[in-house]
C-alpha cells in the first residue's frame, strides 16, 4: 500500500499546473489594484507590488507543490512599442507558465507567473 | 517467518549484505553545495555579453524585434546551461521597448528555496530602445 501512495505522488490534478486557475488569479489581482486608475508615476510602484502579492498570496492558497516566480510590468501609453518573450528550461509535464496582458486606457500590465514543481 | 524480526532489527546488515559487499552511501545531493550554487556573480557577466553583442546599434523595430526578443532569451537560456549549475531549471525573460519618453516599471517576487534558488539581471539601454533580461535559476531536488 506504501508503493500504490509513492505512485499517486506522481501525477495527480493536484500537483499539474493549472493554466486557468492562475490565469483568473492574475486578472483578479491586477483588476483588484489597479482597475482604472490613471498611469501615475508616484503609484507604479505601489501597484506592482500590491499586483504581485496578491497574486503570489493567492497562488500560496492553492496548496500546490510549485515554487512560483512572479513579474509585472506595467507601461504608460504613449504610443511606445513593447516586446517581451520567455524561455524556460525546465520539466515540461509538471511545470507551466501563465502570461497575462491587461490594459486600461492608461497603461499597459503585463503579468506573468511561472510554476516550477518541487 | 523467523527472518522477518531479524530484519526489522538489523535492517542496515541486511541491506550490505544484499549488495554483495558495495558500501551504502548517501549520494544524492538534496541541496546545492556553495561551488554549485545559481550565484548572480558568475551569472551576470553572461547575459551582459549576450545583451550587448547583441543589442549594440540596433534600433528599434516594431517587425524585428519580436524575432529579436525571442532569439535572446534562448541565447541567454543556452549559455546558462553551458556554463554548469547542474540541477538547475531555468526561467529567462527578455522586455525590449522602444524608448520614447514614457514611464515603465518592472518587479518581480519569488515564493522558493532563497537557499538554493537565485535570479540575475541585466539592463541595456541605447537612444531607441530599452532592454530587461532576467534570469532565474531554480534548483530541482
Amino acid at each position: 500500500s506504501f508503493k500504490a501512495g509513492m505512485d499517486n505522488l506522481e501525477a495527480t490534478d493536484e500537483s499539474s499546473f493549472s493554466v486557468d486557475e492562475v490565469s483568473n488569479i492574475i486578472k483578479e489581482s491586477v483588476e483588484d489594484v489597479i482597475g482604472t486608475a490613471h498611469y501615475s508615476h508616484n503609484k507604479v510602484g505601489q501597484w506592482t507590488s500590491s499586483v504581485i502579492e496578491q497574486c503570489v498570496n493567492q497562488l500560496t492558497r492553492l496548496g500546490k507543490p510549485f515554487k512560483y516566480i512572479v513579474t509585472c510590468l506595467v507601461m504608460q501609453k504613449n504610443g511606445a512599442g513593447l516586446n517581451t518573450a520567455s524561455s524556460c528550461y525546465w520539466d515540461s509535464q509538471t511545470d507551466g507558465s501563465c502570461i497575462i496582458k491587461w490594459e486600461n486606457k492608461s497603461m499597459y500590465v503585463i503579468v506573468s507567473v511561472f510554476g516550477l514543481a518541487v | 517467518m523467523q527472518d522477518e524480526p531479524v530484519a526489522t532489527e538489523q535492517p542496515q546488515q541486511q541491506q550490505q549484505q544484499q549488495k554483495e559487499g558495495e558500501e551504502v552511501a548517501n549520494t544524492y545531493v538534496i541541496r546545492p553545495n556553495f561551488e554549485s550554487k545559481f550565484r548572480p556573480l558568475l551569472a551576470k557577466p553572461v547575459i551582459h555579453e549576450v545583451l550587448v553583442e547583441r543589442l549594440t546599434d540596433k534600433a528599434y523595430d516594431k517587425e524585428a524585434t519580436s524575432g529579436l526578443c525571442k532569439e535572446l532569451t534562448d541565447e541567454i537560456k543556452a549559455r546558462l546551461r553551458a556554463n554548469g549549475f547542474e540541477r538547475y531549471k531555468f526561467v529567462v525573460q527578455v522586455a525590449i521597448g522602444e524608448q520614447r519618453g514614457q514611464g515603465v516599471k518592472m518587479a518581480c517576487r519569488c515564493l522558493w528555496d532563497s537557499d538554493s534558488d537565485n535570479y540575475v539581471q541585466d539592463i541595456f539601454m541605447n537612444d531607441s530602445l530599452f532592454c530587461v533580461a532576467v534570469a532565474f535559476g531554480v534548483f530541482h531536488y
